[in-house]
């Protein structure tokens, strides 16, 4: 893994900063978000130029080879912006299970194109309850003269509809084991499900006999599975983060310049407490995400309690701050045209995404020996 | 010994290591009372500050004519940590001192002549003549009055939330020597002397039934010229001074939180109490405790980057969320504690001590919520200085004070 320096990390941050203002701005996002992929193919191909879409894959398969600590930073600038990509669903959970399954003849073929952005994948590991736990899966496999076959129905998989490459997590005889499915393999059923944010894909994706190549996984695949979810955690933390931030900025901005009985509006002590509650909350998710990035780095025995806490804070930091951003506002952030309601719902859905705020803090109380 | 002739990092280290060779003996700690400063030094403690002191290690960073040597701040570290590597009291009072630094930065040369080197060896007490009952959030309200007769002042009023003023020799006082000029600029900084008839001094009962803090009735009270810092009407600067050096000092502990977080591999203490009252199985409990913990966490991390922040010299927004992160802290954990016990809240007295332990931090978090600045101060502070949000009109600021409304 590559390790920057901090000024390497500023001018990564800086360099996605000075694309996303640009290719992700209020116009291209409204703009984006009502295409059925949900993402700018050429913004696309541009962060897989500056290595942003290969940011976590190794060098040997065309990546930058960076870890946590640098995701999350990225992520800070996505989640500002609102970019709409698959970049989560593919750069970071699909790419992340594959290290952890680190099945290598699969890798060399899977990781090169995910990192260049020609490959789109994602994982499909919960059914319709939506549960980011083992009970939650409702894909079986079963083995048939050699051959396996897939069964059953996986949901919430982001960016489903957009995917090339399936990667799919189902209960066998032998326990979980992750399979590989072309996203047009005959018996695969791909619904796209209506989200409350527009920014967002998710699919419903049904396996009915479905050919399916085993992963030949150097750990349990659960395992490889959690190990995922927690650098996507990491990742999502930083979005929200990000958001949140932005969110709090452009709202102060306004308090500013926004003006009501003679004065703007940030004077009224009324709106004054809410943003000094605000910042409590967005520079708590930013500490709460980097530290959550740095333990996942240093592989510390502390990071599953520091990814849940950062699971919860962020996500409740981001809805919170974004709500009484539109209540701030008044009533120009009750219209359609104003971007306030984008970032709550973003805000909504991250927040329910990979396991609502409740399931993180019981994992987070189960972490500290409860 | 001077900033012209500089000395080596290494030399500096070696000197004072084996200055602490000769004089420190470990086993003090205990007798001195270790490094925390405490009111009424004791008599140990007061005969090794005063070693400290004339051997210069006690505010190196200051002048040689006061006690220093004239070091960059960062040599003067390098003696804090020599002495806080084996536990000695005295050091670094350049930055910790704030009775001492106050007067050094404003105070009359005969009041420095007299005052500074007894303050450094804790052979005076201090205390704080700030708030009165009149003027808590809104300080420059004071209505307590010093009138100059002849070569001293007399002050009249009454100052509230003191602690150690029974013991103090003399109290850093803000008092109103000009009623026609707008509420600041009418303010005096003194050195009041406490041990006269005019100073009577009252305990304070407080909402957790202790008393740490005293009323301090002042009636006709002398402070004599020289114990002037800063010259008539301009204590309002002289406080900022003081306050500034305070908020350092609470700096320091805040950043040292950190060390806190990481050191403790014991079970929380919420957790612990629920485990024993037999509801850690409880899971609207469980939710509300773990994110009792989580606001105390975030505090910790929010502490250790402003610190990571600093060391790369760049400032972090977060600098300023410390104490209303704090109040939160302490509140929610008394609630949920409370939540914990259930009915057994509701007893008191040495036989319910977790009844007891909850009572009391429920009480005692107003302490922090409106001790030194209320949340809401707090939340204006946070929104005018970090987020440049514009203050409310005030209307008191330009009329003279005499006109000002009052309660």
């Amino acid at each position: 893994m590559n390790s920057f320096s901090a000024e390497e990390r500023l001018a990564l941050r800086e360099s996605v900063h000075r694309l996303l203002s640009k290719g992700s701005d209020e116009r291209a996002v409204r703009a984006t978000m009502d295409t059925p992929g949900g993402y700018d193919s050429k913004l696309w191909q541009e962060l897989a130029g500056m290595g942003v879409v290969g940011l976590i894959v190794d060098e040997a398969h065309g990546g930058a080879g960076v870890g946590p600590m640098e995701l999350e930073l990225v992520m800070e600038e996505v989640g500002a912006a609102l970019l709409c990509s698959p970049f989560l669903a593919s750069s970071v959970l699909a790419a992340a299970l594959l290290y952890g399954l680190a099945d290598e003849e699969l890798n060399d073929r899977l990781l090169p194109g995910i990192a260049e952005g020609s490959c789109i994948a994602t994982a499909a590991v919960t059914g319709r309850n939506g549960c980011w736990t083992p009970d939650g899966v409702t894909v079986s496999g079963q083995e048939v003269d050699g051959e396996w076959r897939l069964d059953g129905c996986a949901s919430f998989v982001v960016h489903g509809q957009s995917a090339d490459v399936l990667l799919v997590l189902a209960n066998t005889s032998q326990g979980f084991k992750c399979f590989v499915v072309e996203s047009g393999a005959a018996g695969v059923g791909m619904t796209a499900l209506p989200t409350f944010d527009h920014t967002l894909r998710l699919t419903e994706i049904t396996f009915e006999g479905v050919k399916a190549e085993h992963v030949a996984a150097q750990i349990p695949a659960w395992d490889a599975v959690a190990r995922a979810m927690d650098l996507t955690l990491v990742a999502l933390a930083g979005e929200q983060a990000g958001a949140a931030q932005r969110c709090l900025s452009s709202t102060v901005e306004y308090a500013k310049t926004r003006i009501q009985f003679g004065r703007a509006i940030g004077s009224f002590q009324a709106v004054k407490h809410m943003a000094a509650d605000l910042l409590l909350e967005t520079e708590s998710s930013i500490s709460a995400a980097r530290n959550a990035a740095a333990s996942l780095a240093e592989d510390a025995d502390g990071a599953a309690e520091a990814v849940s806490l950062a699971a919860f804070a962020c996500a409740d930091a981001f809805v919170a701050t974004a709500a009484t951003s539109i209540q701030m506002h008044g009533g120009i952030a009750f219209t359609w045209e104003h971007p306030a309601h984008l970032y709550l719902r973003r805000a909504r859905a991250d927040a329910q995404l990979f396991g609502s705020s409740s399931f993180h803090r019981e994992r987070f109380i189960q972490a500290l020996g409860a | 010994m001077s900033s012209e002739n500089p000395v080596s990092d290494d030399v500096l280290r070696e000197e004072v290591r084996g200055w602490l060779a000769d004089n420190w003996i470990p086993e003090q700690a205990a007798a001195v009372g270790g490094t925390e400063r405490i009111w009424g030094a004791s008599d140990e403690l007061k005969a090794w500050l005063g070693k400290v002191v004339e051997a210069r290690w006690a505010v190196p960073s200051w002048p040689v004519e006061w006690f220093g040597r004239g070091l960059s701040a960062s040599q003067a570290k390098i003696i804090i940590r020599e002495f806080a590597s084996v536990r000695a009291p005295g050091a670094g009072q350049d930055r910790s001192s704030m009775w001492a630094n106050t007067l050094l930065a404003r105070g009359t040369e005969p009041l420095k002549a007299k005052l500074l080197g007894p303050i450094l060896k804790s052979e005076v007490d201090m205390c704080l003549l700030y708030s009165e009952p009149g003027a808590g959030s809104d300080l420059a309200g004071i209505r307590t009055r010093a009138d100059l007769q002849g070569d001293h002042f007399v002050v009249n009023g009454q100052k509230v939330w003191t602690s150690g003023a029974a013991i103090a020799d003399y109290g850093m006082l803000i008092a109103r020597t000009d009623w026609d000029v707008p509420k600041h600029a009418g303010i005096s900084f003194f050195f009041c002397p406490m041990k006269q008839p005019g100073i009577e001094v009252r305990p304070l009962r407080q909402i957790t039934d202790e008393s740490h803090f005293n009323e301090v009735f002042i009636t006709d009270a002398i402070v004599p010229a020289d114990n002037l810092l800063g010259g008539v009407n301009t204590g309002w600067k002289v406080l900022q001074t003081a306050l500034a050096y305070e908020r350092s000092i609470l700096g320091d502990f805040a950043r040292g939180a950190r060390s806190g977080a990481k050191e403790s591999r014991k079970e929380e203490v919420l957790i612990a109490l629920a485990r024993e009252a037999g509801v850690l199985e409880d899971p609207a409990l469980r939710q509300e405790i773990a994110q009792a913990i989580a606001y105390k966490k975030l505090n910790s991390l929010n502490n250790a980057r402003v610190k990571a922040d600093l060391e790369q010299g760049t400032t972090s927004p977060a600098m300023s969320l410390g104490k209303l992160a704090m109040s939160r802290i302490l509140h929610e954990e008394a609630r949920v504690r409370t939540a914990i016990l259930g009915a057994q809240s509701l007893f008191e007295g040495s036989d319910y001590p977790r009844a007891e332990d909850a009572n009391f931090l429920t009480l005692n978090a107003y302490f922090t919520s409106i001790g030194g600045g209320t949340d809401q101060i707090q939340r204006n502070i946070i929104g005018e200085r970090v987020l440049g949000l514009p203050k409310e009109p005030e209307v008191d600021t330009s009329i003279p004070f005499r006109d000002v409304r009052t309660s």
